[in-house]
């Protein structure tokens, strides 16, 4: 029997496209079409690999999956490469998509917790899948609080979700912003997303933490919550590496003995310390 | 336990008989080292060999493979399957064992189907090393001087004869192409006295107890950065190991960019692109990490969970081959021994 190539992709079509901020758009992917090759459930926190033939392949998070659409959202700022061909593309167009891979967020150990969701600009995207979950499944999880940062007020993704996710029960979102613009309307927070936690009503006992931004934000959202007695195996984070395979083969995204890819990207904070190259 | 004594003298018809069925790649020497290529006959090698400039990786792995090509307009084609049907003799237990390590990473949870079908389509025939050079240490790595496992066939040179153990079906069918005597209990009497002299002509060693810890220890000790100062970062460290399976991914575009095809080639974790992420952002910036990366896999936390079959042993098969090539005369034992304070 031939064994299958497990670089090979699903054509995918672009369903639909949303702006997000000047630079971010959110593309609903359809992978109804064509032979199924994707690994579902998409179980959030996991990565994707999508690509475009000639130009390359790059890992992705999702910010969010129909199962019965057969769709998955991914949230993009346009970095690098495949991102600038991405950029160009538009509905009906297709990109190519594998995976997803890698261990999510922890939604297993959190039932019955309280979760307190930390993001940063674009890390925003992998956790708004666990804040759907959250709201569907309600009873199975504590208090969810989020507390979310972007550099200006129209940098914040999501924002037209911001009253829906105030609406679940037992939900706090608080707000932050590096700095707002001159004539610019603003009733929320200023400064750094740590600066939050004085005002976050969340405790260390009995709660699950889920961070993603860029990584010496999380170093200081682990520094300031570690202070307020959170422990580091409570402590989740999700990191970026340098990936090209995704299968735990081709070893850029490995930090010591981890590959980010296999062993994470999500991590609990307990399992990186004491491992080089890292920010955190 | 059975066992052939084959006559040298019989090896060339031995030789010839098995190139009617396989393809054959075996040490010949060129100039003052040694490579694996493909011979037609046992006079074209050098079974005293001490280590091949490059491994037998490269067969397993080659240096440029596509994944799959495709069409603009759409379509993706997957690559024809290797047509192998090939023999490795001689090769010694370091490069046997690194085999088994990147059958680890290769046939893991997600096989690669081009290296599945070349490692089951090579035949192994191993040689017990009896040429230990100046900058081997496999005895302390538990890899040699003679393999335990992974061979069809290993040879062992007794003198006049070499001494064959089947280690696989197919082993057994090569041997039956090879004339000779059964084996006695005096033959693996001297077998067991060859490994004794190989392994009292070991140079270098590497102590591996609590290696992985002591690496831990010591992420940030001075020696990282002396070595960064000295390190050229030029991969032939890498490209010459046995066992860094590590690969870039590109598409390449075919005139008149209506096709293309999706590949993999060779990459180092010693070079500066290899960690970089998008906006210039790198996590191994400087040489010094990216040295104690190289090391640090091969030593201390490469044993650790990559290879779990292999937990408690290290990536590095102790070839030498990392410490013969660096132009800056970087060698992972001494700087094992310097972390140890020794």
């Amino acid at each position: 029997m031939r064994l299958e190539n497990p670089y090979l992709a699903q054509e995918c079509a672009i369903e639909r496209l949303k702006r997000q901020t000047p630079d971010v758009y959110t593309y609903t992917v359809s992978y109804a079409k064509g032979p199924h090759r994707l690994r579902t459930p998409f179980r959030p926190g996991q990565f994707i690999m999508i690509s475009i033939p000639g130009v390359g392949e790059a890992p992705f998070s999702f910010s969010a999956w129909d199962e019965g659409e057969a769709t998955f959202d991914t949230t993009i700022r346009v970095v690098g490469n495949v991102t600038s061909m991405l950029g160009r593309k538009g509905v009906g167009q297709t990109v190519w998509v594998r995976g997803p891979y890698g261990r999510g967020w922890p939604m297993e150990e959190a039932k019955g917790k309280d979760i307190l969701l930390v993001a940063g600009g674009i890390g925003m995207a992998p956790l708004r899948p666990v804040i759907d979950i959250v709201a569907k499944d309600r009873g199975d999880y504590g208090g969810l609080e989020i507390l979310y940062g972007a550099k200006t007020p129209e940098d914040l993704l999501f924002s037209d979700e911001f009253d829906s996710w105030r609406a679940i029960p037992d939900a706090e979102l608080l707000l932050t912003v590096d700095s707002v613009p001159k004539g610019v309307e603003w009733d929320h927070s200023v400064g750094v997303v740590t600066t939050l936690f004085d005002k976050m009503r969340t405790e260390p006992n009995g709660s699950i933490v889920m961070t993603c931004g860029p990584e010496i934000m999380m170093k200081f959202v682990v520094r300031g919550l570690s202070a307020m007695g959170f422990r580091p195996k409570d402590l989740y984070l999700s990191l970026e590496r340098r990936m090209k395979c995704g299968i735990a083969q081709c070893g850029h995204c490995q930090i010591g003995p981890k590959f980010v890819c296999r062993d994470g990207p999500v991590f609990p904070y307990s399992e990186l310390r004491g491992l080089p190259d890292l920010i955190v | 336990m059975g066992g052939k004594a084959i006559p040298k003298d019989s090896l060339g018809e031995f030789v010839s008989k098995l190139s009617e069925r396989y393809r054959i790649f075996g040490p010949k020497k060129r100039r003052t080292e040694w490579i694996f290529d493909e011979v037609r006959s046992a006079e074209e090698m050098d079974l005293q060999y001490s280590t091949t400039i490059l491994p037998p990786r490269k067969f397993f792995v080659p240096t440029h493979e596509d994944l799959f090509s495709f069409r603009m307009e759409g379509g993706i084609e997957e690559p024809a399957e290797p047509e192998v049907r090939a023999l490795i003799f001689g090769i010694h237990s370091c490069d046997l064992n690194a085999l088994l390590l990147l059958d680890e990473v290769f046939l893991g949870e997600f096989p690669s189907p081009s290296y599945a079908k070349r490692r089951e389509n090579t035949a192994l025939v191993a040689l017990t090393c009896n040429e230990v050079g100046e900058n081997c240490f496999c005895e302390s790595m538990g890899t040699g001087p003679s393999p335990a496992r992974g061979y069809d066939v290993l040879l062992t040179d007794l003198g006049g004869e070499y001494l064959a153990e089947a280690g696989s079906k197919r082993g057994e069918e090569i041997l039956a192409l090879a004339k000779g005597r059964p084996a006695t209990e005096g033959d693996f009497d001297g077998k067991a006295k060859a490994i004794e002299r190989s392994k009292s002509k070991f140079k270098k060693k590497v102590d591996l107890e609590g290696i992985d810890e002591l690496f831990q220890r010591n992420l940030d000790n001075p020696i990282w950065s002396r070595l960064g100062e000295k390190d050229l970062a030029c991969g032939l460290c890498v490209n010459s190991c046995p066992t860094c399976f590590c690969f870039d991914v590109r598409d390449r575009l075919n005139f008149p960019m209506d096709s293309g095809a999706r590949y993999k080639e060779w990459d180092a974790c010693v070079l500066l692109e290899f960690s970089q992420v998008a906006l210039g952002g790198n996590f191994r910036r400087d040489r010094a990490a990216r040295i104690r990366q190289f090391i640090g896999h091969n030593l201390g936390w490469g044993g650790a969970s990559q290879f779990r079959e292999f937990k408690g042993k290290a990536k590095c098969v102790g070839c030498g081959r990392c410490i013969r090539y660096c132009p800056a005369g970087i060698d992972l034992t001494e700087v094992a021994e310097e972390l140890r304070g020794r």
